[in-house]
């Protein structure tokens, strides 16, 4: 077993088990529930739209070389800088490098999984650079030293109280309140004199859209429009599969995902940026620089199964229907990117053997599948990882081992009915000795949150053999 | 910077993209649907107000600009006394002239809004029904015109209402307003978070109020 | 239209729930269907699927097809085992010689409240239970095969049935095949969310058309000692007025 997957299942088991914890995410997933459904009636057609928006993102991948490149010319052409990282490294170093040599002393960021996903936060850091994140919730994460919790809500694991006392030790010791808005009025103010010394401003993108040339952002609290409006420079950190072939695709795409993302018609601020400050516009930075990130992206390409996973929009839907999300939470998970799509992307991005686990940590109930507003299915994808790891060998051999006596058994109907027989009659033997649920219980890991299972005498087949099949009723 | 790297890694990205393209996707392309996705658009101004008070904005309807003056005065009038920042545009300037005279103004023709400005006046590319939105660009006053002070005041006429997003992203297109400027923004309301208990607060990092002032005559 | 359906009855069921595929005749017998039960069936080959083990899987899916093949209509009450024949079988059996009778079974195949709405067309199989009852929607029965309404539409028309609707009646009770082994922390959470909600709506029985779910869940019951039971949606058909 990987370290990962060992640590998952102890964290799982203590999550689970937290019901404090349970109460907090169940609390926050039914607001958005709520919230969701009631923007999704809003839609006239909500199945139709996710077609729309399947179609676009295949149309969009399909062609990702031809849309990228048309993209990064129109970028270039006003002025603005693309960068292409093959991986973490290198991206971070183009940022490092970048603010060394043009002394950035302070960086404000708005909120990016990619930027997460790289690490790029501490490469900065070491770097002698100051990096506040912007977003309220990344801040508090942040404070605390924790990664997101989540990727649209990023502290949905904490309550106000916690956040009070927090700003108490870390912030300034009058705190008088828990309540939210002034909760943000401290974070606000402490923040503005970030956003207006900061000489570089480090955003994600929730689309690059080919035809325009142009980076769209959506945020609601407005930092993103701050971090991209103040500072001298201005780096966009991005996947890329972010890309849309034209500017009027946003139309279905910003509100499927704030819909998605929150139940919201459309985000408060939904942004579209080419380039550096052009002559006479009033502000915006001197510097524009786009890095795309591949990071493993472009093999998944190859995939032709799992093609799609690149769909994603990181609205965060698949995680709050997820049954399994919602009782481990999203820290459980120990990647970037938690539930679902974490699940299924992470493997790829890190590695089938220390990941792999996550593949199995699903009941494979296809909510995910049902929520994703571009249509992957989910679900289906661990199976496919599942199915995968098994023929790699990165499975037990104990495993490997039942299965084929499984099969053995289920070709040889008589082997088949012999089996159960004695599997029933020799629980049933040990359930009568007291010892369900010991060491010598075969069900030991089923009885230990579970009653037994009913052990009848005859299975049905014994039944309908003794006369059930002429019996017109049965009996 | 490192020009070596970055021709050569963008090189290898691109050559794995285009590699990983020949191989074919399994699942067959979905079909073409051209199933209407969003309502009908019956009574414009009615749903653009409608949509307004659910973004948590405030949108009043004007008859000429000295209606729209005496709007804009009531509104400095409710904010802290401070300067206000105020895109350079000719309609605009003679509202203030109306509305604020001697209070002191920063012109975008200046710079960029100062960090304590008490609000900010701006006119809009379009203002979109569906989403109860207005459009701005870096015509508009620039980027923090619309998001640095804790109001933002927008000066609009009937005739800039345009039906949905398509609409107002063809017109962004097709005027090639994203070549003009560097910067676009469809704003539906004002600065919000719900990052603590999923609790609402209005007026995170932006403005707590977003104004719309309405007029039916022409600005 | 045939008057004869063959039983398809998961081995799960076969050894540790009979009584289920006892209520499924009845009700088919009931409602005037000759019962055929071919006795080489097995398994359909889901665990292995369900854990990666395709190869495993595949020949047990093969075996399914030769025992079937003659069946003109097949009706299995589990909805898990009923998509494993409809949805996955021409994945799994892409590059099989049977790749053609799979998908020609996956199409007369069908889950039991499947068969007695859309193939029967019956909703009213003169049923009376005399309890009140609340409908878990199992995640293969209602994502996969698309059941959202018929379970409900049998139920409503049962005499003397209460039906108490359960909050997140939609959500995974936490069973999962080897999940429940793999995971059995998660899996016994996401139970014991399931009996709150089950407890909440006060009923006496829980139903749905997965037998799986129901042993799960049934387990959990039974830990917690709680007063509602599970029962499989064909034992509540099964029973008649006295």
């Amino acid at each position: 077993m990987s370290s990962a997957a060992a640590q998952f299942l102890r964290d799982a088991a203590e999550k689970s088990a937290d019901l404090a914890h349970r109460e907090i995410i169940r609390r926050g997933m039914e607001s958005y529930d709520t919230a969701h459904l009631k923007g999704r009636a809003r839609i006239k057609d909500w199945e139709a739209a996710r077609e729309k928006c399947q179609q676009i993102k295949r149309q969009a991948i399909n062609h990702l070389d031809r849309y990228l490149v048309q993209f990064e010319q129109q970028v270039i052409a006003r002025g603005g800088h693309v960068f292409w990282a093959e991986d973490s490294e290198q991206a971070c170093s183009y940022v490092k490098n970048l603010a060394t040599q043009r002394g950035v002393k302070t960086v404000v960021k708005s909120k990016s999984m990619v930027t997460e996903e790289i690490h790029l936060g501490p490469v900065l850091e070491k770097a002698g650079i100051k990096v506040w994140e912007t977003d309220f919730g990344e801040f508090i994460v942040q404070l605390r030293g924790e990664a997101p919790y989540h990727i649209v809500t990023p502290c949905m694991h904490l309550k106000r109280d916690q956040i009070a006392n927090l700003f108490r030790e870390k912030l300034d010791k009058n705190i008088e309140s828990d309540d939210p808005a002034y909760l943000m009025t401290v974070a606000r103010r402490i923040l503005r004199q970030a956003f207006f010394s900061a000489e570089m401003g480090i955003s994600g993108a929730n689309f690059l859209v080919a035809d325009a040339g142009v980076v769209a952002i959506n945020t609601n609290e407005g930092n993103g429009r701050l971090c991209t409006s103040i500072p001298r420079i201005h780096v966009v950190v991005t996947g890329i599969e972010k890309v849309l072939p034209r500017l009027e695709d946003l139309a279905v795409f910003w509100p499927v995902l704030a819909t998605s993302g929150t139940g919201q018609g459309i985000t408060t601020y939904s942004t579209l940026i080419g380039g550096p400050r052009r002559p006479g516009e009033a502000d915006g930075p001197e510097e524009f620089h786009v890095v795309l990130v591949d990071n493993g992206r472009s093999r998944l390409l190859a995939n032709p199964e799992q093609r799609e996973v690149l769909h994603c929009i990181r609205c965060g839907a698949c995680l709050n229907i997820c049954p399994v999300f919602r009782h481990i939470g999203g820290h459980t998970y120990g990647t970037t990117y938690p539930g679902p799509i974490g699940s299924v992307l992470t493997p790829h991005l890190a590695g089938l053997a220390e990941f792999k686990h996550l593949s199995y940590a699903s009941s494979l109930c296809g909510a995910c599948s049902s929520v994703c507003p571009v249509k992957i299915n989910l679900h289906h994808h661990l199976l496919q990882n599942r199915r995968d790891a098994t023929e790699a060998g990165a499975t037990k051999s104990s495993e490997r081992f039942v299965f084929s006596m499984w099969r053995r058994a289920m070709l040889h109907p008589r082997i088949y009915a012999f089996g159960g027989w004695s599997m029933r009659k020799g629980l049933r033997l040990l359930y009568g000795l007291g010892l369900a649920g010991s060491a010598l219980d075969p069900m030991q890991v089923w009885n230990r949150h579970r009653s037994p299972v009913p052990l009848p005498s005859k299975s049905f087949r014994a039944r309908w053999r003794n006369g059930f099949n002429t019996n017109g009723k049965a009996n | 910077m490192a020009r070596q790297t970055e021709s050569s890694s963008r090189d290898s990205i691109l050559g794995r993209i285009r590699a990983g393209l020949r191989v074919v996707p399994h699942s067959a392309p979905p079909e073409e649907s051209e199933r209407p996705i969003f309502e009908d658009i019956n009574n414009p101004l009615e749903r653009f107000q409608g949509e307004c008070v659910a973004n948590l904005m405030e949108c009043t309807l004007t008859a000429d600009l000295a209606a729209s003056a005496r709007q804009l005065a009531t509104v400095l009038q409710s904010l802290p006394s401070g300067s206000i920042f105020v895109q350079d545009d000719p309609a605009l300037r003679r509202l203030i002239d109306i509305a604020a005279p001697g209070r002191a103004i920063r012109w975008s023709s200046e710079g960029a809004p100062e960090e304590s400005s008490q609000a900010t006046v701006t006119r809009a590319e379009a203002l979109i029904v569906q989403t109860g939105s207005i459009l701005v660009t870096g015509s508009c006053g620039g980027r923090g015109a619309s998001i640095v002070a804790p109001c933002h005041i927008v000066l609009a006429t009937m005739d800039q209402l345009v039906p949905d997003l398509t609409t107002a992203l063809r017109r962004v297109s097709q005027q090639q307003l994203l070549n003009s400027n560097s910067f676009a923004c469809v704003i539906s309301g004002s600065s919000r978070t719900a990052d603590i208990e999923k609790i609402l607060v209005q007026g995170a990092h932006g403005p707590r109020r977003l104004v719309v002032i309405l007029q039916s005559g022409p600005a | 239209m045939s008057r004869t359906v063959s039983l398809f009855v998961p081995c799960f069921i076969d050894q540790l729930l009979p009584e289920i595929a006892v209520d499924t005749v009845t009700v088919l017998r009931r409602i005037g269907y000759e019962v055929d039960f071919p006795e080489d069936q097995t398994c359909c080959g889901q665990p292995a699927f369900n854990t990666g083990y395709w190869n495993e899987a595949r020949p047990c899916a093969e075996h399914f097809i030769r025992v079937f093949r003659n069946a003109e209509v097949i009706v299995c009450p589990s909805g898990s085992c009923t998509t494993m024949v409809r949805k996955f079988y021409p994945e799994l059996l892409a590059n099989s010689p049977l790749l053609k009778e799979a998908k020609a079974i996956a199409a007369r195949t069908f889950e039991f409240s499947e068969f007695l709405v859309k193939v029967a067309e019956r909703t009213d199989v003169g049923a009376y239970f005399p309890h009140t009852v609340t409908y878990h929607a199992s995640c293969h029965g209602l994502r996969e095969l698309g059941l959202r309404d018929e379970p409900r539409q049998l139920l409503a028309k049962v005499d003397s049935l209460r039906l108490i609707e359960i909050a997140r009646f939609d959500e995974c009770c936490g069973f999962g095949g080897t999940f429940a082994a793999k995971f059995a922390d998660i899996s016994a959470a996401m139970g014991n969310s399931k009996a709150e909600n089950i407890a909440a709506t006060a009923a006496e029985f829980v139903t749905a058309i997965d037998p799986s779910c129901l042993l799960h869940v049934q387990g959990i019951l039974g830990k917690r000692k709680a007063t509602a039971r599970a029962i499989h949606l064909a034992g509540i058909l099964a029973q008649e007025k006295p």
